[in-house]
């Protein structure tokens, strides 16, 4: 009967539903997802920055015009004095012959009219200096077949070249030969092969051993600790949720560790970790926790302890406020009702605290473990991954390939790998959280 | 249902004007340097200074000065080029973050900078890398004379025969010990242990040695010093490995044997600058290695407990001798500026005698000309550039490998000899290791 | 429950809040003492305290104004990702649209990813918006990375709130705008102030992105400014010491302020099943 009205009420809750979800998704999708969907894509490659003939994404065959242009100015010139001085007639006919034979391919190549009107462009921009910004300008595909060959006709006449330079008795023009054999070889490194290793990469890294290592301390590192954080950041909880005087100042306070930025933070415990001055080590060396002072920055297990020390003091009250918010949702009235069966405390806690609180603890978990094994400016500052690579995480790894050694290709393959074994851990929680959150309103 | 879709559009308008507000608000800052016409790169003569000249504003980026010395230069250069502007941009102070900063911003060819300053081991690697601008031709127009230079700060800017930086203020590693407490300097490492056993306790100190044995790039240059010493290297002239050699196993076994004696501080193995620093101007130790900067400090009444008692020397000395590693700044322009001309003006100033000698006096930088130490004012910042020894040292200080991958050669040695230091594996294990991937790592 | 604690309870208290608190005290003690005396000695107290490491630290650096950026990119942050996050929890738990497990599965995804492996393309993303050195600059970025969260946490809660209310709401001619702006928004107020903690403090906090997209000191954020007091070879533990507690204090007013607002709601409210 009232069919109509709960229809048309329907069809606008749809379309609300959408519109609320839209502007989330959008910055989701173009912020993050995007550039993760090209590292995926970077990650096929090898892709590095400081290595000129990798330094593109490179589908197939490629040549750097700006390199190419400036190298084949001198081409011509050179072959021409080369033919002049040459000190035999069989000498000469080969460099004329060289001379051809390239002149043929480069018109061959600039037959192109598009890759022809940017050798102008690029010939310009060379002649008054300039370097050439655009990469659309500076590169150019080639055709596979005609790339290898011209490549190899270049290599090939640059060791004729060489040879003839050998075989020279006369010094001066022994020089000029090789000059220009060493000047072909570097045109046929401007003409750059395709760089996709497709999966290569990746079984790369299955081999390599320090990734294994990096795997098996992030693995640690994130167990350990967020156990920890879970026990205590319930403990806190629990005790923050009951009533007393002055608990608003100490819920602010049991906050205050996580409000100090962790880049400080880790500068902070680096501080009090000191062999030397490092009050922390002081205490636990007098209270014989540790060995020694020094220990705590010097050791593999050590420095392992310092860190999930550190990690653990600074996001357990993180924990804590996430599970306090949770608790807040149980009502009261359970626990009257249980307090009248009679049941105790730790009764309640098992019977209706814990049930009741799955989800947020879940969840809580869940947003823990993805940062744990993402963990990078703690280790990063704190120990730089060292002693000995004892406590190099992951993303450490992974940072240190990208920026530090300009690798984008590899340090891609880190990062997917990352998200791989996120997304794994992700996939088991969300399968505990279980269908609680998606399911619409159905009972 | 009206109101809501009236609400929700209220509240997505109120997000966007948010965005719009907070856009018009970075608008202003944001572009400083971009309308100027581009009459730079025109390349020769017409470069001569004149007064009509558009103005420009250059950006040059560095690391952390908390001397006067960066300010003071800038405005002399301001006062000479009054067309040229010149705009700082601090990057962190620790070199590896700031090399990560440079390279997220050119590898994006960002002209948002013009000139930077460079740590002694990037120019090969950026060169490689198309991100800054070979200065030859600059060079040769100006007649600069880089023989002016002390040689190892051009060969480490000089890569693939084309130089890549100017030599802007140099470091090299020396040897401190406490004149309370000895007259003359060890002269080699055998003399070092011998007498820090003998010394340590003496006049209030804990340690006979300081030095940097954490796994960081302080390492390299504490490993450099004893391989050279002992006639070693990592990569020869010809660009080939030969880290694997007896010289090299002999100085990582002298390493060793320092970094495990109970002479020096238990936790030696996570000392950088800082720590060594700490401990030394407290009087902790006999005797220190560190950059030529710990002499200001050690004679710094606020914080030293040992002022006066400091001298420098020379590190000791190996079979082959006594070596220093070299460290430093250089300059560099990006090659994306869009005002390469005025940035080379700067770049001259501030690597020329006139420019160093500034950064000397006011922010107390060792120059990289050497007759800049005859000059009186100079000798007259502190002892350290009046004493002869110390022009020595910075004379034959020795660059780390200069390669396009050194800091993937860095890595792996940082690695390997720290594995030696913990006794995780022999030194010849670690020369073996150290040979087998620096090679594959180059082959690559 | 309401039970207050004896002797014994706030003696554990106080014990505990100390171990907890140890290490900014240390940090507090450390930034009164005088330069020679912070590493020469494991005293807690120094003879002679000094407020100069203070003075150091607001006139070397412009701290305030690293406060300021601080304050307004977080509190931009928070709002917005509250609105957006609020919004899509409520469509994904309340209303009938499709695809919800790929609608958390999406923005889940976006927290899976080493967010180190990001900066590059977001460097050139926020360098092509022309939104380097300004607000906008680091709020985009900090409000996506902060969805994740914000969705999922409330979505725990909007789902725990009785559909009875909604349905009676319902009944009465309400829009479910309305019923989402007059019911659950209220209802849900102890999980919209948590999450809007901890979206506040992880944007204070973070480090990275503020270092590269904002990289004039007009427009640094606090943990970048904090960072920049060290230079080369010296770490002025004086002037950090100092100036980590000034920038701590704000925060702990303003978690004091909120603490409140996440007590209230459900539990006070006019809920009881």
């Amino acid at each position: 009967m009232k069919n109509k009205k709960s229809r048309s009420f329907q069809l606008s809750e749809k379309q609300l539903g959408y519109a609320m979800v839209i502007p989330s998704l959008i910055l989701v999708i173009v912020v993050v997802l995007w550039p993760v969907a090209q590292s995926f894509y970077n990650s096929l490659f090898d892709y590095r920055l400081n290595d000129p003939s990798r330094s593109q994404l490179m589908l197939s065959a490629t040549i750097d015009l700006e390199r190419y242009v400036d190298n084949h100015f001198y081409i011509g010139g050179q072959l021409d004095s080369l033919a002049d001085g040459a000190e035999n007639e069989e000498d000469a006919e080969k460099v004329k012959e060289i001379q051809q034979d390239i002149e043929n391919y480069h018109s061959e190549m600039i037959s192109d009219e598009a890759l022809k009107v940017k050798v102008e462009e690029i010939d310009e921009l060379l002649a008054n200096f300039t370097p050439v910004r655009d990469s659309e300008l500076k590169y150019s595909k080639l055709d596979n077949e005609f790339a290898q060959e011209y490549q190899q006709a270049l290599e090939a006449h640059a060791a004729a070249l060489t040879k003839i330079a050998e075989s020279s008795n006369n010094e001066q023009s022994a020089q000029q030969f090789q000059q220009t054999s060493d000047l072909l070889t570097s045109t046929a490194s401007n003409i750059l092969n395709s760089n996709f290793i497709g999966l290569d990469n990746y079984g790369k890294y299955m081999k390599d051993q320090r990734m294994w290592k990096a795997m098996g301390n992030t693995v640690f590192f994130t167990v350990i600790s967020v156990a920890f954080e879970l026990v205590l950041g319930l403990a806190i909880a629990l005790l923050i949720n009951r009533a007393f005087i002055g608990r608003g100042l100490i819920r602010a306070t049991v906050l205050i560790p996580w409000a100090i930025p962790t880049a400080v933070a880790a500068m902070m415990w680096g501080f009090l970790y000191d062999g030397q001055s490092g009050i922390i080590a002081h205490y636990l060396e007098a209270l014989n926790i540790i060995p020694e002072s020094s220990w705590l920055l010097t050791t593999s297990d050590g420095g392992m302890f310092s860190i999930i020390l550190a990690d653990v003091w600074k996001t357990t009250p993180y924990m804590a406020l996430l599970l306090l918010a949770g608790l807040q949702t149980i009502p009261q009235s359970l626990y009257e009702a249980s307090s009248v069966d009679g049941a105790n405390k730790f009764q309640q806690f098992w019977s209706i605290t814990l049930p009741l609180l799955k989800s947020s603890i879940l969840v809580a978990l869940l947003f823990r473990t993805l940062d744990a094994f993402r963990v990078f400016d703690l280790i990063y500052v704190l120990t730089g991954g060292g002693p000995a690579n004892a406590t190099e995480s992951i993303s450490v790894y992974a940072y240190k390939t990208l920026f530090a050694q300009q690798n984008f290709g590899e340090g891609s393959v880190l990062s997917v790998i990352v998200f791989i074994s996120v997304a794994i851990i992700s996939l088991v929680y969300v399968k505990l959280i279980g269908s609680d959150l998606f399911e619409g309103r159905t009972k | 249902m009206k109101f809501s879709k009236l609400a929700l559009s209220s509240l997505l308008l109120i997000a966007l004007v948010f965005f719009l507000v907070a856009c018009n608000n970075s608008a202003s800052t944001d572009q400083d340097s971009n309308d100027e016409s581009d009459t730079s790169s025109d390349n020769g003569e017409q470069a001569e200074e004149g007064s009509e000249e558009e103005p420009v504003t250059i950006v040059y980026a560095r690391g952390v000065d908390t001397t006067p010395g960066t300010d003071a230069v800038i405005k002399a250069f301001e006062e000479k080029f009054p067309h040229i502007k010149v705009e700082q941009r601090e990057m962190p102070a620790d070199t590896g973050q700031s090399h990560d900063q440079y390279v997220t911003l050119l590898s994006s060819q960002s002209s948002e900078i013009d000139v930077f300053n460079a740590d002694v081991i990037w120019p090969a690697e950026f060169a490689q890398a198309n991100y800054v601008l070979e200065l030859d031709r600059f060079i040769e127009r100006d007649g600069i004379n880089m023989e002016d230079y002390f040689p190892g700060t051009v060969a480490a800017a000089n890569f693939n025969g084309k130089q890549w930086a100017m030599p802007q203020y140099t470091d090299a590693g020396v040897f401190y010990y406490r004149t309370d407490i000895v007259d003359e300097p060890p002269a080699t490492w055998d003399e070092l242990i011998e007498m820090s056993n003998e010394l340590k306790g003496e006049g209030g100190t804990e340690y006979g040695y300081l030095m940097q044995a954490a796994q960081y790039e302080g390492l390299i240059t504490n490993a450099i010093e004893f391989i050279a010493s002992y006639g070693g290297e990592v990569v020869d002239e010809n660009n080939n490995v030969v880290v694997n050699s007896p010289e090299t196993i002999k100085a990582l076994e002298k390493m060793k044997e320092i970094v495990t004696s109970d002479f020096v501080p238990e936790n030696i193995l996570n000392f950088m600058e800082i720590e060594t620093e700490n401990a030394w101007i407290e009087g902790n130790a006999v005797f220190a290695r560190n950059w030529p900067y710990m002499m200001s400090s050690s004679n710094d009444e606020e914080r030293s407990e040992i002022v006066d008692n400091v001298e420098m020397a020379r590190l000791p000395a190996g079979d082959e001798g006594t070596a220093a590693a070299l460290g430093g700044w250089m300059t560099m322009i990006n090659r994306y500026s869009e005002h390469p001309e005025a940035a080379w003006e700067f770049v001259k100033f501030i690597s020329g005698p006139e420019g160093q000698k500034i950064t000397a006096v006011e922010g107390g930088r060792a120059p990289t000309l050497s007759a800049l130490y005859d000059d009186p004012e100079v000798q007259g910042v502190s002892s350290l550039f009046a004493n002869p020894e110390f022009r020595e040292v910075l004379q034959s200080a020795v660059p780390r490998p200069v390669s396009p991958i050194y800091p993937e050669v860095s890595d792996i040695m940082q690695i390997e000899i720290s594995k030696v230091l913990t006794g995780d594996q022999t030194s010849e294990e670690a020369a073996k290791n150290m040979q087998e991937k620096i090679e594959a790592a180059m082959a690559e | 429950m309401n039970k207050r604690g004896g002797i014994e309870f706030y003696l554990f208290l106080i014990i505990f809040v100390f171990l907890v608190m140890f290490p900014f005290i240390w940090v507090f003690l450390t930034s009164i003492k005088p330069p020679r005396e912070i590493f020469s000695s494991f005293s807690w107290f120094t003879s002679n305290p000094t407020l100069a490491s203070y003075e150091a630290a607001l006139t070397n650096r412009p701290l305030v104004r690293y406060m300021i950026n601080s304050f307004v990119v977080s509190s931009l942050t928070t709002i917005l990702a509250l609105v957006f996050a609020s919004f899509t929890a409520y469509a994904v738990t309340r209303l009938p649209i499709k695809g919800k497990g790929l609608i958390l599965g999406l923005v889940l995804a976006a927290s899976m990813f080493p967010q180190i492996a990001i900066i590059s393309p977001m460097f050139s993303l926020v360098t092509g918006l022309g939104l380097r050195n300004s607000y906008m600059g680091l709020v985009i970025p900090y409000i996506t990375i902060s969805l994740p969260l914000a969705i999922w946490i409330l979505a725990t809660f909007f789902k725990k709130i009785p559909f009875e209310l909604e349905e009676s709401a319902k009944l009465d001619g309400a829009s479910p705008f309305q019923t989402f702006r007059k019911i659950i928004l209220p209802l849900a107020a102890p999980g919209i102030f948590t999450t809007g903690i901890l979206v506040f403090i992880a944007a204070w906090n973070e480090y990275l992105f503020a270092l590269t997209i904002n990289s004039d000191d007009l427009w640094r954020t606090v943990p970048v400014g904090i960072s920049m007091y060290q230079s080369q070879y010296s770490i002025p533990w004086g002037d950090i010491s100092a100036a980590t507690v000034i920038v701590t204090i704000p925060i702990v007013i303003l978690v004091l302020f909120f603490q409140k607002r996440i007590v209230s709601g459900l539990t006070s409210g006019s809920v009881k099943e």
